[in-house]
């Protein structure tokens, strides 16, 4: 039987990369995804047990709620975002271009951060690559509420995008 | 045949096979599923262009050698969320101490019938760790029983939290930046526990740690102390992570919690409650010094000493709300918390946010 330090070196290898993307889908920032990440499996390193059946579960819906959390409380970030931009652009980078990435990435996360939890958690889960399935297990819903959810949430996304371009 | 549903259409979009021989014919002659679905499909595509990003690159070796070199949890206040376990017997010694520790105050005038406790205004009192874990110690003195158990229980809204527990639930204003709007409720209804003094009990306790039992006041045997906790009504604000049911008390203190219960109150019969309060501060268990601090409370009829662990807290006296309030903030910068009475009601507001943040908080409760 593993021990409960193996069963998290484990869980760790199997889950991380997909932990991680999750946040990076909330934050567009790998850095700050990886703190993110490991804070999460941090947490629950201490409260749970590694071999629980909820583990993924609990991994990924902790991922998008810290990470939502993060851009609801900071605005920081945003001077960091030009120049990641411009690495992403290249040598032929525009500034024009660089611009407007960030900016809209800006905006996104936003719009993210505005909405309620659960649809903002749905969208970022499944932009992230989770099935239904695994999306209705993180938040503990039904899997057959997910479309419903996630056609209400990009809705709204749409609308608080729209709003904050208005502004 | 009735519509197909949003949530329907949204998946026929992830999944061109989700949809049923007889959804699939509805929708192949149905003008408006299909008007609806295009708006669906043309949302569910902007939507995730804006979410898309390039792939993550992690280093696995090196991410876990960080999370192994994090360190072991701090104690938040020394405590971790009290939900909620009602059969817990630590618990149950815990809330008996507390009920000590409330009956410890009592004072007045000598009486056959009963006396009244129900505090009006909070006063710290200093303790160590120490002290706190004497006082359990007291249980060794009499025999601790519900007459009505706490049934602390989570529920899903604010209006049924006021059901349950028969309270208004506190409105919050502005919340401080970083916390989260998600709230989770939890009331309990009024639970009453009854502590009978047992001299013969006390000896044998006394005589197990080698002390003589302080002279007993007459009357003093099977003496009986009612406690009346709550009714009362918490709303924890942020994600609770919670797993799964059975790991329910094995959360960490979420960003900002906002109680608000009833003044405990106490009757006594046997003896006056000044004796009684006398005898049980001079038992071998509780240290003079925490005894002297109880003893200096100004009003003890009408003030609800708030023990503070001086290992990791500190206390100042605040105006919250119109009223004398404690705020509290650990020494180590984590967390902060603000405790008033006013109108017979308890109120408290802890987090792990700036002192500042927490009187704010408090100060806009509505």
């Amino acid at each position: 039987m593993k021990s409960n330090e193996d069963s998290f070196e484990t869980l760790f290898a199997a889950e991380y990369a997909r932990v991680a993307g999750i946040a990076n889908r909330v934050l567009a920032d790998p850095h700050e995804a990886e703190d993110v990440a490991q804070e999460v499996f941090i947490d629950f390193n201490r409260l749970h047990s590694a071999a629980a059946p909820y583990a993924a579960a609990w991994l990924y819906r902790a991922a998008a709620h810290k990470a939502l959390n993060r851009v609801r409380g900071r605005r920081r970030r945003e001077r960091r975002e030009l120049s990641q931009a411009a690495d992403e652009g290249g040598r032929a980078m525009d500034p024009q271009h660089v611009f407007e990435t960030s900016e809209d990435r800006r905006m996104v996360r936003q719009a993210l951060a505005r909405l309620a939890p659960k649809p903002a958690t749905v969208l970022v889960l499944r932009a992230s690559g989770l099935s239904y399935a695994e999306v209705a297990q993180a938040l503990g819903v039904g899997i057959g509420q997910i479309g419903t959810l996630l056609r209400r949430a990009e809705a709204a996304l749409r609308k608080e995008v729209t709003r904050g371009t208005s502004l | 045949m009735a519509h197909l549903s949003e949530g329907t259409l949204r998946r026929k979009f992830d999944d061109e096979d989700a949809l049923t021989a007889s959804d699939t014919r509805h929708f192949s002659a149905c003008a408006d599923c299909q008007a609806r679905y295009a708006a669906i499909a043309e949302d569910a595509r902007a939507v995730a262009g804006v979410l898309t990003l390039p792939d993550i690159k992690v280093d696995i070796a090196s991410a876990l050698s960080h999370v192994r070199s994090a360190p072991a949890a701090q104690p938040r206040f020394g405590i971790r969320l009290p939900i909620i376990r009602p059969a817990s017997r630590p618990a149950m010694g815990i809330v008996a101490a507390a009920a000590v520790i409330v009956a410890l105050v009592v004072t007045g005038v000598a009486q056959d019938a009963l006396v009244f406790f129900q505090p009006k205004t909070v006063e710290p009192v200093a303790v160590s760790v120490a002290d706190l874990q004497s006082l359990s110690g007291l249980s060794e003195y009499g025999t601790f029983a519900w007459t009505k158990e706490p049934a602390p229980q989570v529920v899903t809204s604010a209006a049924e939290a006021g059901t349950v527990s028969g309270l208004h639930v506190p409105v919050v204003g502005p919340l401080p930046n970083g916390v989260s709007s998600t709230i989770t409720y939890a009331a309990m209804p009024e639970a009453v526990g009854v502590f009978t003094f047992d001299a013969a009990k006390a000896a044998a306790a006394a005589a197990k740690a080698g002390k003589t039992l302080p002279t007993m006041p007459s009357g003093m045997d099977g003496s009986k102390l009612t406690v009346t906790v709550g009714p009362a009504v918490v709303e924890i604000f942020g994600n609770l992570n919670a797993g799964a049911a059975e790991n329910a008390t094995q959360l960490n203190l979420p960003q900002l919690i906002v109680g608000a219960s009833s003044s405990p109150v106490v009757t006594s019969t046997g003896v006056t409650a000044q004796e009684l309060e006398n005898y049980l501060l001079s038992q071998p268990g509780v240290s003079p010094k925490l005894a002297a601090a109880i003893r200096s409370i100004k009003d003890p009829s009408t003030t609800l000493p708030i023990p503070i662990p001086i290992e990791l807290a500190t206390s100042k006296n605040v105006q919250v709300q119109g009223v004398n309030g404690l705020a509290l903030g650990d020494n180590t910068g984590l967390g902060a918390a603000v405790i008033w009475i006013k109108s017979g009601t308890v109120y408290g507001v802890a987090g792990t946010v700036k002192q500042s943040e927490i009187l704010d908080v408090a100060n806009h409760l509505h």
